[in-house]
């Protein structure tokens, strides 16, 4: 048994006081990104006459994580999009007390039978299903865009911020992160932050939902072509929605190593459907400050995972890989993105 | 080193993937080990070339210093850039050269600034030159299996 199930169990029952002869079982840690320990677990118990097995992730803080962020803003984003035309898992507990499980964490169900991985969307079956893949990740991505934050509560969960200082917000924050945990001095980054203070963008006509982490990778797919469900919103913020078109146009999340991006398209036809499902219009020159920012935000994230893993303070070894495999490639996006690469 | 340092890493990493990966659970640490074999085989790749492309490095540097002493109009920045250009690697250590190479990649950065706030032809050639430099630089460290 893993040294987890009884105290997650203690846990649900303060939860579901209704429950009867509780139990957890088949705790299992998986990969589930990179800023916290993520487990799959079966809860089960009775509840008057009815027998309940409910299959369950458990997303807890680790002590040292890729991307620091906040957990509360994570689970409300997966509450606001339930049940929208946005898939995601039900959001069931937020727990920010660390004696249950000796760091906050918080549990939503698991949508199982599906893949994640941006290899295997890269074999048969799901090869096969490449534009239909590619149709419904950037549909969804618009229909994230297109969301009323206000609507969906998330304006007080996530921080507001004027539509004007939108594009500074994320620059500052990004730039301080590489400011505090570079291992090396970074040329092409600073010369990157520079060119993005001289060539702001223009401001958003309002506040959007970024989600903040829209790679291939952070999606569950069926065999059938479908996108299943949206994870790992644990950056999910206010702002400008070219920011999370941009990330997922970022030249690192090439898998196929063809051009296509997220591996399953070109960049003209992801465009093409975002505008479509967002009815907003990618303005060519907002769109680059933005591509060119998501490979600073990328290199700053990369930066970070070496300081953690070289500090010790995570050795999951998927820490020092990002540095080493990811870093290099988001100098030279960034180089394509300036018109430097030739 | 006998046998051959990237061919070890070559079969250590084989073996960890093929071998080893499929028998360990859970799926965590399943995908730990391959993971860790990914990193034998960058390690595996940078062995060869660690020394040389830093020397390599290095030396651009120290010579786009030289070139852009004239156009430089920042007294300290120039003292500095003469410094630089006339250092030289403490020894073919990777570790040192990595010393030298951080402390040359900082002074580029200042460089580069104080270039892009100049107006004259000059400075844009040595803008250029740096332009070209860094692009070099990521040439450098490409991987075999990177994305991009």
């Amino acid at each position: 048994m893993h040294e987890l199930a009884p105290r997650i169990a203690a846990y649900a029952t303060g939860r579901l006081p209704q429950a009867a002869e509780l139990e957890v079982a088949d705790v299992e840690r998986i990969h589930g990104g990179a800023s916290r320990e993520t487990y799959r677990l079966k809860l089960r118990y009775r509840d008057g006459a009815t027998r309940v097995e409910r299959r369950l992730i458990l997303r807890r803080d680790p002590p040292g994580s890729l991307i620091e962020t906040d957990r509360a803003i994570e689970f409300a984003a997966y509450r606001a999009f339930h049940s929208t035309p946005v898939p995601v898992p039900e959001a069931l507990w937020l727990e920010n007390d660390p004696s249950h499980l000796d760091y906050p964490f918080f549990v939503m169900e698991e949508l199982a039978g599906f893949e994640a991985s941006p290899q295997t969307i890269l074999m048969p079956p799901y090869s096969g299903h490449h534009e239909k893949l590619a149709q419904q990740k950037w549909s969804i991505l618009g229909a994230i865009a297109s969301a009323d934050p206000e609507k969906l509560g998330l304006v007080g969960p996530m921080a507001p911020v004027a539509p004007t200082e939108a594009w500074r917000r994320e620059l500052d924050h990004w730039t301080r992160v590489i400011d505090e945990d570079q291992l090396e001095p970074q040329p092409i980054m600073r010369a990157a932050i520079r060119w993005l203070r001289r060539n702001p963008p223009p401001a958003p006509a309002r506040l959007h939902v970024v989600h903040g982490d829209y790679p291939t990778g952070n999606f569950l797919y069926d065999k059938e072509g479908n996108v299943r469900g949206i994870l790992d919103w644990e950056m999910a913020h206010l702002g400008d929605p070219l920011e999370d078109l941009a990330w997922s146009l970022n030249r690192v999340w090439c898998w196929a190593r063809d051009g296509r991006v997220g591996g399953l398209t070109s960049k003209e036809n992801a465009i093409r459907i975002w505008e479509s499902a967002s009815g907003l219009r990618a303005d060519p020159e907002a769109l680059r400050w933005w591509e060119l920012f998501s490979s600073l935000k990328g290199q700053a994230i990369w930066i970070s995972s070496g300081r953690e893993y070289q500090a010790g303070k995570n050795q999951d070894p998927v820490l020092a890989l990002s540095g080493w495999w990811l870093m290099n490639a988001q100098d030279r996006a960034a180089l394509e993105t300036l018109g430097k690469l030739g | 080193m006998k046998p051959d340092v990237p061919k070890a890493l070559e079969i250590v990493a084989g073996r960890l993937l093929f071998d080893v990966a499929p028998h360990v659970a859970p799926s965590y640490r399943q995908s730990s080990v391959g993971v860790t074999a990914m990193l034998l085989g960058i390690v595996r790749e940078e062995w060869d070339r660690a020394a040389a492309r830093r020397v390599q490095e290095n030396a651009a540097l120290r010579a786009l210093f030289r070139d852009a002493l004239p156009v430089v109009t920042d007294t300290d920045l120039r003292g500095k850039l003469a410094a630089a250009a006339d250092s030289a690697d403490a020894s073919l250590l990777v570790s040192e050269l990595d010393a030298s190479n951080d402390a040359l990649r900082a002074l580029l950065i200042e460089l580069h600034a104080h270039v892009e706030t100049l107006q004259s032809a000059a400075a844009r050639a040595l803008e250029d030159a740096i332009w070209r430099e860094l692009v070099a630089s990521t040439e450098r460290r490409k991987l075999s299996l990177a994305p991009f």
